[in-house]
């Protein structure tokens, strides 16, 4: 399948601070990738960078075969950009932002702006800078479905919006990028929001990738295990255990291993445990689970 | 796709043109009026006497009136640029970012050149009436260099605003000063005649100086 973003061997740094090292991935055609990782891992710095404002120290990243940094103004008509907060020119309204933007796209539906601007209520000509967070987001949302662009990149889409915008958003986005085959890429703090988005994930640990899968396939093979221990008793975290922790005499542990590998593991660490289960998660459990809580 | 980006700049500037319009307009008509109170009380030939012999021109007060209308202009149009990153909204347009801040700053300049120049009409309109064209030409040399001080200023201070870091907006601005400190140099009446050309150069090499703070922009600059 051909990929649309291409990212190889990514290094950045803020002064000394290492943000990461070698940070290679990829994203096909049509897929909806979501970026998570907790704060400071490094999210923001690979949007920025995906959207040619943030040189990296090393290593390239090529969106529709081209280096973002020399990239041919021409080609970002198939790039739609929201950026953190939803931002948008605060100075004009919504009929202004529609008029500016559409002389830049040649492909514009302008029906397709004005139908979500309908559903808002909002007078047309009311200022942005006077909208709800919530009402800013369909104005964003709409311009890029719009521009009707090949790849997305979404930053922290969810960003100041209540539960209903949020849903709205993510129902919209997921149609719209489900019907037209498009390539989105996005990060979140919500993370409930991208299992109801997201084909794939990438989880960033400080300064690498801990993992990059089909979310299905994710949830599908990681497991919560929970299993009666003697108070006190500390299991070290080793490959293929994530983040284990002891509560009183309740050992909880993070794994992909099957149950019966995950018994023999234990025994095989010479564990004292008894009822050991194993749970389901869904993407936010996971996350926490491979991230750990702090 | 350049007259998509002059209304954007339109929307973003038009009641401050309106306003400074109105205010540099209103600053030359009360010199002229001035002026004009001196020659209905004592005479032209009393006007004449006193610029000739003392050397005054009576617009002392429009000095740092262009100076300030542009300065005011580039925070305007540029503060909304910077604030929440807009810039970068701007930038992801699929057209050349140069050309882009190119137009941005031509649309700017023209609106001050179309105040400026409505300021230089009505005095020489005025002046010419009363004056000889001597003293016409004399007062216009006088305040051109204010006028151009009014265009670098603009330029410059795009150049602080459009900047992303800043330490380097402090550094930048100390810079500024230290050019348009230039243009003051000397209160004589057509002093800088002679340096008007020089004038006219730093103004234009101004106009490169907010592309190297979009350039630091477009790689991540920050403190």
């Amino acid at each position: 399948m051909e990929n649309i973003i291409e990212c190889i061997d990514l290094t950045h740094y803020y002064g000394k601070r290492m943000i990461y090292e070698n940070l290679s991935f990829s994203v096909p055609r049509g897929r909806i990738l979501g970026l998570l990782g907790k704060n400071g891992t490094g999210k923001t710095t690979t949007i920025n960078i995906l959207s040619g404002y943030l040189k990296p120290r090393s290593g390239k990243c090529l969106i529709f075969g081209q280096e973002i940094q020399k990239m041919d103004p021409v080609l970002r008509q198939n790039i739609g950009l929201l950026i953190e907060g939803h931002v948008q020119y605060q100075f004009m309204n919504i009929e202004q932002i529609e008029k500016f933007y559409a002389s830049f796209y040649p492909r514009w539906k302008k029906e397709a702006y004005y139908e979500l601007m309908n559903k808002l209520k909002v007078a047309p000509g009311q200022r942005i800078s006077r909208m709800s967070c919530g009402q800013r987001s369909q104005v964003a949302l709409g311009l890029i479905l719009a521009q009707d662009p090949e790849l997305l990149v979404l930053d922290d889409f969810s960003l100041g919006l209540d539960p209903g915008y949020r849903r709205l958003f993510v129902d919209y986005l997921r149609e719209y990028a489900l019907s037209e085959n498009k390539t989105v890429f996005l990060t979140s703090h919500i993370i409930q929001d991208m299992e109801r988005l997201i084909d794939d994930c990438i989880m960033m640990d400080y300064g690498s990738i801990l993992i990059q899968q089909p979310v299905r396939q994710l949830l599908d093979t990681i497991r919560c295990y929970t299993a009666t221990v003697p108070e006190g008793f500390e299991l070290q975290p080793e490959e293929g255990l994530y983040h284990p922790s002891v509560r009183k005499n309740k050992l909880e542990v993070f794994s992909f291993l099957p149950a019966e590998d995950m018994e023999a593991k234990l025994k095989e660490k010479q564990v004292p445990f008894n009822d050991l289960k194993a749970d389901k998660l869904n993407l936010e459990d996971a996350f926490i689970g491979l991230t750990g809580k702090y | 796709m350049w007259k998509a980006i002059f209304y954007k700049e339109w929307i973003k500037t038009r009641w401050y043109f309106v306003l400074a319009l109105l205010l540099t307009l209103g600053f030359a008509g009360y010199c002229l009026l001035r002026m004009n109170r001196v020659i209905v009380f004592q005479g032209p030939a009393h006007l004449w006497e006193v610029m000739l012999s003392r050397d005054v021109i009576f617009i002392d007060l429009l000095q740092y009136i262009p100076l300030l209308v542009g300065i005011l202009m580039a925070i305007v149009q540029f503060v909304p640029e910077m604030h929440h990153k807009c810039l970068k909204l701007t930038l992801h347009l699929p057209y050349p970012a140069l050309r882009m801040v190119m137009t941005m700053l031509l649309s700017g300049l023209a609106l001050l050149v179309f105040c400026f120049v409505s300021n230089f009409l009505l005095m020489g309109i005025y002046l010419q009436q009363v004056l000889a064209p001597e003293m016409t030409k004399h007062i216009l040399m006088t305040a051109l260099p204010w006028y151009l001080a009014g265009l670098t200023g603009y330029l410059l201070v795009s150049w602080v605003c459009l900047e992303p870091a800043w330490k380097r907006r402090v550094i930048n601005l100390a810079i500024s000063v230290f050019v348009l400190k230039i243009f003051y140099m000397s209160s004589t009446p057509e002093a800088y005649n002679s340096f008007i050309p020089w004038l006219f150069m730093y103004t234009v090499m101004a106009t490169s100086l907010s592309w190297l703070s979009v350039l630091r922009f477009k790689i991540g600059k920050q403190d």
